[in-house]
């Protein structure tokens, strides 16, 4: 298969804490890569980095080909989804989806199509302050593939949705993967496991490869290890 | 191109939705400077409170004091009969001026002997010291007139004949650009730039701040778009609405209160749009870099003072030591408010003020080339404790 | 009781301490405003005008004219061109502020009785150096003109006596008061610092309900139901505290190293800074009590700070401004503490002049307090 983000080395650090220490994977054509983690592990650094937002200390990063560090060019086909709300506060839903098309530089002929897409006819109107997390989320990711883009990356896109926008969000996530895109995603909840192709697991800096079942197993065995502990502690 | 003027109106869109952005924006330049043209209105101190004390009370004494009185810049406070009404009075600033006659002092000065009139007046603010000074010299160059006139008619010399010899010498003062050493004409200007200089720093230092605050700055960033595009269109508006306050300050100040502003239009446009663009690009560069608005605004307020009283516009460059006046010569407000002066003031051409604007369009490039470096890429932040030096301050979310 | 005011306090400081920008603020301008003012007038007289003088006569009278400018008081030659066009070049460039123009046949005329003219040129653009420099040239062309009267009326047989007592029957001294040298760093140098002083203090006291209210953990206090009095009059004691001992260095070394003269009134100064500073919180307080966070606040109160020395009349007299502006400058603070300062520093104005001051400043804090007060117990 043919990788389309290719990260070797990848080291990263705030200050003295290194975040990711030696990191290397790649992500292929068309697969659906579930980053995980819990709490604060390096998931949204990671993302940053493959989205060419944020600096990185040392390795290299290849995204559909193109070395992020020398140019912006991947970033045509590129889409994110921040976790922290990273829309225009002070503009309105369809300003939001206008303004967003600009600075992209896409035709704004796939706006009616997306707003379609995500339900959001009846919000177009909202200041964007105004709307519940769910729509917020559905309006990002509405954002985010504004540009047709081939990799998708989305930073926790289901933390704190409702049930009813978490499935457009899922459906459309699906359909964005059927149609030859590739997603990155990442979640902090072991309920997602199964949506994702692989898991990127990621803790203390180093990030393991695992199918979703392994990271189950995984997921599993690390509860029952605190029961355990906790356990013992109790019997003291 | 299309995405330039894009991003120009949603900024433009943003100021008119902000009220206190708004006002910095379009109202607070023009009610900066109608409240300095209303504190200067008068540009020529008169009507100086002068007390008289008059010990002597002879006829020569009287006539002094009489030309004092008629003196238009001064006015005579009555109640001021003795030399300690004279201090007190002078002490808590009731007359800022005062006439002593001594006693005897017609006799004395009949017989030879040493005594004195005194002028005295209020060092303490060196606005009334100087021009005070300046008054009292003329007064006293008429009495003295008035004297030697009276004294040679009264030896016996026609009026014709006085007038030639003392007209022997004519010692005229030319005032040149500001005759009537008008004070508005004289502070107005600067003020003008320094206004413009500071709100529209205070503004436009909002730009790229505002959207890292609110975190849109990664839409910015995530999307493939030049950075000279997102700074054209985040600049234009500012600059824009920069330039027009230029204008419409210089042209109201000429107008309501006849501010003399005069010489070349070329010219007074190449220096306002040398320096709005100065400003606009140094306000973006000065957003990029700090971590939120309140710290922004708070380091540039602070900088007017200094800023104005280093550059050489009051007190001259002349007296002012080097270092200092290098440090001034850094700083295009400076370049800038004598630039104007020179055009509006003096009325000089381009070949007086060629190494002015020189200057002024290499800040002017300077400061665009540094608000071109911005990177698109961010510095992953470390989380220390960082009370209001983040990316937010109480209040803002 | 007292513990939680200690507690607050500590806490205020260490808030003060950590927004890295307030504190460097506070730290460092006031006293670096300091030395750079005064590093900017530490010429602090007027002397030495630049100077042109054009003599076309070339002959003995003239160059005692021209003696006569060298020794003049704050004129300097610097620059002696040959012709009126040279002079009104070097006037244009700004190379010398005034010029002075002996035409030829000079001394012939003036040895003849013709009439004669001398002739001088002020760049009036900066206002400063003109009025100066017009006083400086009147004084010496007026000797001038005397001694050739002097002369022409021995001339024409007078006693010489007689004569001089013609031109200087008439002894006027000019005597300034309280800042006899006209010094200007006397004049100016500890107003802009206090200027920049009130605007630090702005900057930070501004923060002190915004800055609160502002935060996340307004809740806690809130939920904790802490009296607002108490923690409002802990913040401000730290507030007033810190900016007193901002500006006691500067006065120390302004005093003591640069020998600005307080008149001997050191402590009255205090004690009147003390009584401003605590007027000046008030609207900070204000500011900060109608703002919708601490940006807003800081932007209200500077509007004030700023523009408010323009306003005191510290430099531009207040008796000049129009009517109306004088009434509004009295409801600003500032207005009356640097009118105090110039009376304090320079002169001997009396208890009973100057305490009208502290009453006003005293009563517009309480004004400024209870309207700060009245708006966060409406809005909080």
């Amino acid at each position: 298969m043919e990788p389309v983000i290719t990260v070797e080395n990848l080291v990263q650090s705030a200050g003295k804490k290194t975040i990711l220490n030696r990191v290397s994977f790649e992500v292929y054509r068309g697969e659906s890569l579930g980053i995980f983690g819990t709490g604060d592990t390096g998931k949204t650094s990671l993302m940053h980095i493959l989205a060419g937002v944020d600096k990185f200390k040392s390795g290299s990063v290849e995204v559909l080909g193109f070395n992020i560090k020398k140019t912006e060019k991947f970033k045509r086909k590129l889409g994110l989804v921040t976790q922290a709300p990273s829309l225009f506060n002070d503009l309105k839903v369809s300003e939001n989806l206008d303004f967003i098309a600009v600075l992209k530089g896409v035709k704004k002929d796939r706006i009616p199509g997306i707003i379609n897409q995500f339900e959001l006819e009846n919000y177009l109107d909202r200041p964007v302050k105004k709307l519940d997390s769910g729509v917020y989320q559905r309006l990002s990711t509405a954002c985010a593939l504004l540009n047709e883009p081939e990799i998708l990356i989305a930073d926790e896109p289901l933390r704190s949705t409702d049930i009813y926008s978490t499935r457009i969000i899922i459906t459309e996530l699906k359909k964005f993967i059927a149609e030859g895109g590739t997603c990155l995603w990442s979640f902090k909840s072991p309920e997602f496991f199964d949506l994702a192709d692989r898991i990127a697991w990621l803790d203390e800096g180093q990030v393991n490869m695992l199918t979703p079942w392994r990271a189950r197993e995984k997921w599993t065995s690390q509860v029952q290890d605190i029961y355990n502990s906790s356990g013992e502690n109790n019997a003291q | 191109m299309r995405q330039v003027l894009n991003i120009a109106n949603y900024e433009t869109r943003h100021v008119f939705k902000d009220i206190v952005l708004f006002g910095m924006v379009f109202l607070i330049p023009l009610a900066y400077i109608a409240f300095f043209s209303c504190v200067y209105i008068a540009g020529i101190l008169t009507d100086i409170p002068l007390g008289i004390v008059d010990l002597d009370n002879s006829k020569v004494s009287r006539e002094i004091t009489t030309t004092f009185k008629n003196c238009p810049k001064f006015k005579t406070i009555d109640s001021i009969n003795t030399y300690d009404q004279l201090e007190k009075a002078m002490n808590n600033g009731t007359v800022r001026a005062g006439i002593v006659v001594p006693e005897d002092y017609a006799q004395k000065t009949s017989h030879r002997q040493d005594t004195k009139i005194m002028a005295v007046y209020d060092a303490s603010n060196l606005i009334w010291g100087y021009n005070i000074k300046r008054y009292t010299s003329q007064v006293i160059g008429e009495i003295r007139a008035n004297h030697t006139a009276s004294y040679l008619a009264g030896q016996g010399y026609t009026e014709k004949e006085v007038k030639n010899i003392m007209s022997s010498i004519s010692g005229n003062i030319e005032v040149w650009y500001n005759p009537t050493y008008n004070y508005t004409a004289f502070i107005l200007p600067a003020l003008i730039m320094m206004v413009l200089h500071q709100i529209g720093l205070l503004s436009v230092c909002l730009t790229v701040t505002r959207e890292k605050e609110n975190n849109c700055w990664l839409q910015y960033l995530c999307s493939p778009i030049a950075r000279w595009k997102i700074f054209l269109g985040k600049a234009l508006p500012y600059f824009i609405a920069i330039f027009f306050n230029y204008a419409l300050l210089t042209w109201s100040t000429s107008y309501f209160i006849d501010l003399k502003i005069i010489g070349s239009t070329a010219l007074i446009v190449l220096l306002g749009f040398l320096y709005s663009t100065f400003i606009t690009s140094a306000g973006f560069f000065i957003s990029t870099k700090v971590p939120n608005s309140l710290q922004a605004t708070r380091y540039i307020m602070l900088l007017s003072i200094p800023m104005f009283i280093i550059s050489g516009y009051t007190w001259p460059a002349t007296h002012i030591p080097g270092f200092i006046n290098f440090l001034a010569r850094l700083l295009p407000f400076t370049w800038m408010a004598e630039g104007f002066r020179l055009v509006t003031l003096k009325e000089l051409g381009f070949q007086y003020v060629n190494h002015i604007i020189l200057i002024l369009a290499a800040a002017a490039a300077l400061s665009t080339i540094l608000a071109l470096q911005f990177k698109k890429r961010q510095k992953p932040r470390e989380k220390g404790l960082t009370v209001n030096c983040g990316p937010t301050y109480p209040g803002n979310k | 009781m007292l513990n939680s005011y200690l507690t607050i306090m500590r806490r205020e400081i260490t808030y003060m301490w950590r927004d890295k920008g307030l504190r460097y603020i506070l730290l460092l301008v006031t006293l670096l405003s300091l030395f750079l003012f005064w590093g900017t007038y530490s010429a602090q007289l007027l002397k030495d005008i630049p100077t042109a003088v054009v003599d076309l006569d070339r002959s003995n009278a003239s160059r005692e004219i021209t003696d006569k400018l060298k020794t003049a008081e704050n004129l300097k030659i610097t620059a002696r061109p040959g012709s009126f066009a040279e002079l009104k070049e070097l006037i244009k460039q700004g190379e010398v502020v005034t010029g002075v123009v002996i035409p030829e046949d000079y001394a012939k005329d003036t040895a003849l009785g013709r009439h004669t003219r001398i002739y001088t040129v002020i760049d009036g653009s900066n206002f400063i150096y003109a009025t100066n420099a017009s006083t400086a040239v009147l004084s010496v062309t007026r000797t001038v003109s005397a001694e050739v009267g002097i002369q022409q009326l021995t001339g024409s047989g007078m006693q010489y006596q007689q004569a001089q007592e013609a031109y200087r029957g008439i002894q006027i001294q000019q005597e300034p008061w309280f800042n006899p040298t006209l010094n200007y760093a006397f004049f100016l140098v500890l107003g802009w610092v206090l200027n920049v002083w009130q605007q630090c203090c702005t900057l930070a006291s501004c923060m002190i309900i915004a800055g609160e209210t502002g935060m996340c953990s307004w809740l806690q206090i809130k939920a904790a139901g802490f009296s607002r009095l108490k923690l409002f009059t802990s913040k401000s004691v730290v507030h007033v505290i810190t900016f007193m001992l901002l500006i006691l260095p500067v006065y120390i070394i302004a005093n003591w190293v640069f020998k600005i003269p307080f008149n001997d009134h050191f402590w009255l100064l205090t004690l009147f800074t003390l009584v401003f500073t605590i007027s000046l919180h008030s609207i900070g307080a204000l500011a900060s009590s109608v703002a919708r966070n601490s940006l807003d606040a800081t932007r209200y109160g500077m509007i004030i700070a700023l523009p408010s020395f323009v306003l005191s009349g510290y430099t531009w007299p207040l008796e000049a401004m129009p009517q109306a502006l004088q009434v509004f400058a009295k409801v600003i603070p500032q207005t009356w503490f640097f009118q105090g300062v110039n009376y304090i520093t320079f002169k001997n104005p009396g208890w009973e002049f100057i305490s009208h001051y502290f009453i006003v400043l005293a009563a517009l804090a309480a004004v400024f307090y209870t309207l700060a007060a009245a708006i966060t117990a409406y809005r909080y």
